[in-house]
Protein backbone atom coordinates (compact mmCIF):
# COMPACT_ATOMS: atom_id res chain seq x y z
CA UNK A 1 0.00 0.00 0.00
CA UNK A 2 1.10 3.47 -0.66
CA UNK A 3 1.11 6.52 1.43
CA UNK A 4 1.89 8.87 -1.42
CA UNK A 5 1.26 9.68 -5.22
CA UNK A 6 4.59 10.76 -7.28
CA UNK A 7 5.20 12.12 -10.44
CA UNK A 8 8.41 13.89 -12.21
CA UNK A 9 9.35 17.64 -12.74
CA UNK A 10 10.45 18.75 -15.88
CA UNK A 11 14.00 17.78 -14.96
CA UNK A 12 13.00 14.25 -14.02
CA UNK A 13 13.33 14.37 -10.17
CA UNK A 14 10.66 12.75 -8.16
CA UNK A 15 7.96 15.01 -6.48
CA UNK A 16 5.07 14.30 -4.60
CA UNK A 17 1.08 14.73 -6.37
CA UNK A 18 -0.90 13.78 -3.03
CA UNK A 19 -1.88 11.59 -1.27
CA UNK A 20 -2.29 7.86 -2.69
CA UNK A 21 -6.22 6.39 -3.04
CA UNK A 22 -4.93 3.45 -1.26
CA UNK A 23 -5.55 5.67 2.03
CA UNK A 24 -9.23 5.91 0.82
CA UNK A 25 -10.50 2.15 1.94
CA UNK A 26 -8.13 3.08 5.02
CA UNK A 27 -10.39 6.18 5.99
CA UNK A 28 -13.37 4.23 5.40
CA UNK A 29 -12.43 0.95 7.39
CA UNK A 30 -10.95 2.93 9.81
CA UNK A 31 -14.29 5.06 10.38
CA UNK A 32 -16.12 1.01 10.42
CA UNK A 33 -13.72 0.13 13.16
CA UNK A 34 -14.88 3.15 15.49
CA UNK A 35 -18.09 1.77 15.09
CA UNK A 36 -17.99 -1.20 15.97
CA UNK A 37 -15.84 -0.65 18.47
CA UNK A 38 -18.30 1.79 19.86
CA UNK A 39 -21.40 -0.76 19.17
CA UNK A 40 -19.44 -3.33 21.52
CA UNK A 41 -18.86 -1.03 24.36
CA UNK A 42 -22.42 0.27 24.55
CA UNK A 43 -23.36 -3.51 24.53
CA UNK A 44 -21.04 -4.34 27.15
CA UNK A 45 -21.77 -1.02 29.23
CA UNK A 46 -25.51 -2.16 28.95
CA UNK A 47 -24.68 -5.82 29.97
CA UNK A 48 -22.89 -4.49 32.83
CA UNK A 49 -25.50 -1.81 34.11
CA UNK A 50 -28.35 -4.72 33.25
CA UNK A 51 -26.57 -6.93 35.44
CA UNK A 52 -25.56 -3.81 38.55
CA UNK A 53 -29.86 -4.11 38.78
CA UNK A 54 -30.21 -7.61 39.18
CA UNK B 1 -37.92 24.37 39.50
CA UNK B 2 -37.96 23.89 36.13
CA UNK B 3 -40.52 21.23 34.34
CA UNK B 4 -38.11 18.59 33.27
CA UNK B 5 -40.12 18.57 29.57
CA UNK B 6 -39.82 21.68 29.11
CA UNK B 7 -37.61 22.52 26.50
CA UNK B 8 -34.76 24.34 25.61
CA UNK B 9 -33.49 25.94 22.66
CA UNK B 10 -30.48 24.39 21.42
CA UNK B 11 -29.72 26.11 18.03
CA UNK B 12 -31.23 29.23 16.71
CA UNK B 13 -32.84 28.63 13.28
CA UNK B 14 -29.57 30.32 11.56
CA UNK B 15 -27.02 27.90 13.17
CA UNK B 16 -29.34 25.16 12.00
CA UNK B 17 -29.41 25.96 8.51
CA UNK B 18 -25.66 27.11 8.51
CA UNK B 19 -24.81 22.74 9.68
CA UNK B 20 -27.47 21.52 7.17
CA UNK B 21 -25.70 23.81 4.44
CA UNK B 22 -22.49 22.65 5.31
CA UNK B 23 -23.59 18.95 5.47
CA UNK B 24 -24.96 19.03 1.67
CA UNK B 25 -22.06 21.01 0.41
CA UNK B 26 -19.63 18.55 2.35
CA UNK B 27 -21.52 15.59 0.76
CA UNK B 28 -21.86 17.24 -3.12
CA UNK B 29 -17.76 18.31 -2.52
CA UNK B 30 -16.87 14.04 -1.56
CA UNK B 31 -19.39 13.06 -3.86
CA UNK B 32 -17.91 15.13 -6.88
CA UNK B 33 -13.91 14.17 -5.53
CA UNK B 34 -14.38 11.14 -4.28
CA UNK B 35 -16.82 9.14 -7.34
CA UNK B 36 -14.36 9.60 -10.05
CA UNK B 37 -11.76 7.93 -8.17
CA UNK B 38 -14.60 4.87 -7.79
CA UNK B 39 -14.97 4.47 -11.73
CA UNK B 40 -18.42 6.95 -12.14
CA UNK B 41 -17.31 9.57 -14.98
CA UNK B 42 -18.78 12.66 -14.82
CA UNK B 43 -18.32 16.43 -15.06
CA UNK B 44 -17.28 16.67 -11.51
CA UNK B 45 -15.03 19.56 -11.44
CA UNK B 46 -18.02 23.10 -12.05
CA UNK B 47 -20.13 21.41 -9.18
CA UNK B 48 -17.21 21.00 -6.54
CA UNK B 49 -15.74 24.50 -7.03
CA UNK B 50 -19.37 25.94 -6.42
CA UNK B 51 -19.59 23.92 -3.60
CA UNK B 52 -16.42 24.13 -2.49
CA UNK B 53 -16.95 28.18 -2.49
CA UNK B 54 -20.11 28.10 -1.03
CA UNK B 55 -19.16 26.13 2.14
CA UNK B 56 -15.77 28.87 2.12
CA UNK B 57 -18.67 31.39 2.36
CA UNK B 58 -20.82 29.00 4.82
CA UNK B 59 -18.08 28.93 7.21
CA UNK B 60 -16.67 32.19 7.00
CA UNK B 61 -20.08 33.30 8.33
CA UNK B 62 -20.21 30.80 11.21
CA UNK B 63 -16.91 31.82 12.54
CA UNK B 64 -18.18 35.63 12.46
CA UNK B 65 -21.40 34.46 14.43
CA UNK B 66 -19.81 32.67 16.81
CA UNK B 67 -17.11 34.92 17.77
CA UNK B 68 -19.61 37.62 17.92
CA UNK B 69 -22.79 36.31 18.68
CA UNK B 70 -22.14 33.35 20.39
CA UNK B 71 -19.81 32.01 23.19
CA UNK B 72 -17.13 30.02 21.48
CA UNK B 73 -15.69 28.76 24.52
CA UNK B 74 -18.56 26.48 24.84
CA UNK B 75 -17.89 24.72 21.99
CA UNK B 76 -14.08 25.39 21.49
CA UNK B 77 -12.41 25.19 25.81
CA UNK B 78 -11.88 21.60 27.34
CA UNK B 79 -12.28 22.04 30.77
CA UNK B 80 -11.75 19.40 34.11
CA UNK B 81 -15.55 19.76 34.20
CA UNK B 82 -15.41 18.15 30.59
CA UNK B 83 -13.69 15.27 32.08
CA UNK B 84 -16.74 14.28 34.86
CA UNK B 85 -19.89 12.77 34.42
CA UNK B 86 -23.28 15.33 34.34
CA UNK B 87 -20.96 18.54 33.93
CA UNK B 88 -21.00 18.94 30.76
CA UNK B 89 -21.97 22.69 29.73
CA UNK B 90 -23.96 23.21 26.28
CA UNK B 91 -21.66 20.37 24.70
CA UNK B 92 -20.12 17.24 26.02
CA UNK B 93 -16.43 16.24 25.83
CA UNK B 94 -17.05 13.84 22.33
CA UNK B 95 -19.14 16.64 20.82
CA UNK B 96 -16.06 19.41 21.23
CA UNK B 97 -13.67 16.59 19.91
CA UNK B 98 -16.15 16.19 17.15
CA UNK B 99 -16.33 19.77 16.51
CA UNK B 100 -12.41 20.48 16.41
CA UNK B 101 -11.87 17.50 13.88
CA UNK B 102 -14.35 19.44 11.47
CA UNK B 103 -12.83 22.80 11.90
CA UNK B 104 -9.02 20.87 10.95
CA UNK B 105 -11.01 18.99 8.15
CA UNK B 106 -12.73 21.76 6.69
CA UNK B 107 -10.55 24.64 7.64
CA UNK B 108 -7.39 22.70 5.69
CA UNK B 109 -9.96 21.66 2.46
CA UNK B 110 -11.17 25.20 2.30
CA UNK B 111 -7.44 26.78 2.55
CA UNK B 112 -6.10 24.23 0.05
CA UNK B 113 -8.85 24.45 -2.40
CA UNK B 114 -8.67 28.33 -2.76
CA UNK B 115 -5.07 27.66 -3.59
CA UNK B 116 -5.71 24.92 -5.91
CA UNK B 117 -8.06 27.29 -7.95
CA UNK B 118 -4.92 29.02 -9.28
CA UNK B 119 -3.78 25.72 -10.94
CA UNK B 120 -7.47 24.48 -11.96
CA UNK B 121 -8.74 27.62 -13.27
CA UNK B 122 -12.23 29.27 -12.53
CA UNK B 123 -14.66 31.76 -14.66
CA UNK B 124 -12.83 34.31 -12.39
CA UNK B 125 -9.53 33.51 -12.34
CA UNK B 126 -7.55 32.74 -15.07
CA UNK B 127 -5.73 29.10 -14.58
CA UNK B 128 -1.91 28.96 -13.68
CA UNK B 129 -0.44 25.92 -13.30
CA UNK B 130 3.20 27.77 -13.17
CA UNK B 131 2.17 30.04 -10.02
CA UNK B 132 4.25 27.73 -7.63
CA UNK B 133 6.56 24.88 -8.60
CA UNK B 134 5.19 21.21 -8.88
CA UNK B 135 6.33 20.38 -5.33
CA UNK B 136 4.23 23.35 -3.89
CA UNK B 137 1.50 22.25 -5.59
CA UNK B 138 1.97 18.40 -4.41
CA UNK B 139 1.82 19.58 -0.93
CA UNK B 140 -1.40 21.57 -1.13
CA UNK B 141 -2.97 18.58 -3.02
CA UNK B 142 -1.87 16.12 -0.42
CA UNK B 143 -3.17 18.33 2.39
CA UNK B 144 -6.47 18.37 0.80
CA UNK B 145 -6.36 14.81 -0.13
CA UNK B 146 -5.92 14.18 3.84
CA UNK B 147 -8.70 16.53 4.75
CA UNK B 148 -10.79 14.72 2.30
CA UNK B 149 -10.10 11.55 4.26
CA UNK B 150 -10.52 12.73 7.28
CA UNK B 151 -13.64 14.26 5.95
CA UNK B 152 -14.63 10.29 4.97
CA UNK B 153 -13.69 9.00 8.38
CA UNK B 154 -16.01 11.54 9.95
CA UNK B 155 -18.69 11.67 7.98
CA UNK B 156 -19.34 8.09 8.74
CA UNK B 157 -18.94 8.51 13.07
CA UNK B 158 -20.53 11.89 13.13
CA UNK B 159 -23.65 10.08 11.29
CA UNK B 160 -23.61 7.36 13.14
CA UNK B 161 -23.75 8.91 16.79
CA UNK B 162 -26.43 11.05 15.09
CA UNK B 163 -28.48 8.33 14.81
CA UNK B 164 -27.56 6.49 18.15
CA UNK B 165 -31.10 5.88 20.03
CA UNK B 166 -29.68 7.61 22.76
CA UNK B 167 -28.19 10.54 21.06
CA UNK B 168 -30.99 11.25 18.80
CA UNK B 169 -32.25 14.05 20.65
CA UNK B 170 -29.35 16.05 19.52
CA UNK B 171 -30.38 15.12 15.87
CA UNK B 172 -34.08 16.20 16.79
CA UNK B 173 -32.48 19.47 18.22
CA UNK B 174 -30.64 19.95 15.27
CA UNK B 175 -33.69 19.71 13.17
CA UNK B 176 -36.50 21.73 15.31
CA UNK B 177 -33.79 23.11 17.24
CA UNK B 178 -34.85 22.49 20.65
CA UNK B 179 -34.27 19.60 23.30
CA UNK B 180 -35.76 18.91 26.88
CA UNK B 181 -34.19 19.23 29.98
CA UNK B 182 -34.67 15.94 30.99
CA UNK B 183 -32.86 14.81 27.57
CA UNK B 184 -30.05 17.37 28.76
CA UNK B 185 -29.91 15.78 32.45
CA UNK B 186 -28.21 12.44 31.90
CA UNK B 187 -24.87 13.98 30.01
CA UNK B 188 -25.09 18.23 31.36
CA UNK B 189 -25.04 20.27 33.72
CA UNK B 190 -28.65 22.82 33.50
CA UNK B 191 -27.30 25.65 34.80
CA UNK B 192 -24.16 25.71 32.90
CA UNK B 193 -26.16 25.83 29.43
CA UNK B 194 -28.76 27.81 30.86
CA UNK B 195 -25.42 30.18 30.56
CA UNK B 196 -24.78 29.18 27.67
CA UNK B 197 -21.42 28.05 28.70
Amino acid sequence: MNLLRFGHDAYGAQVVNGASWDLLPVAFWAGVAVIVGHLIYRALRRGAADKDRG
Amino acid sequence: MANESQKVLRHAGVDRLFHWITAVTMALLLATSLLPLLGVRFAWYAVHWVAGLVLTVIILLHMVRALFWQKPGSMLLISAADFSPHRAGKYTLPQKLMHLAWALAVLVAIVTGLLLLRKAGVPFLERDPYARTLAAWGVITLLHDLAALLSVFLVLVHVYFGILPEKRAYLRAMVTGFITRAELKPEHDLEKVERGD
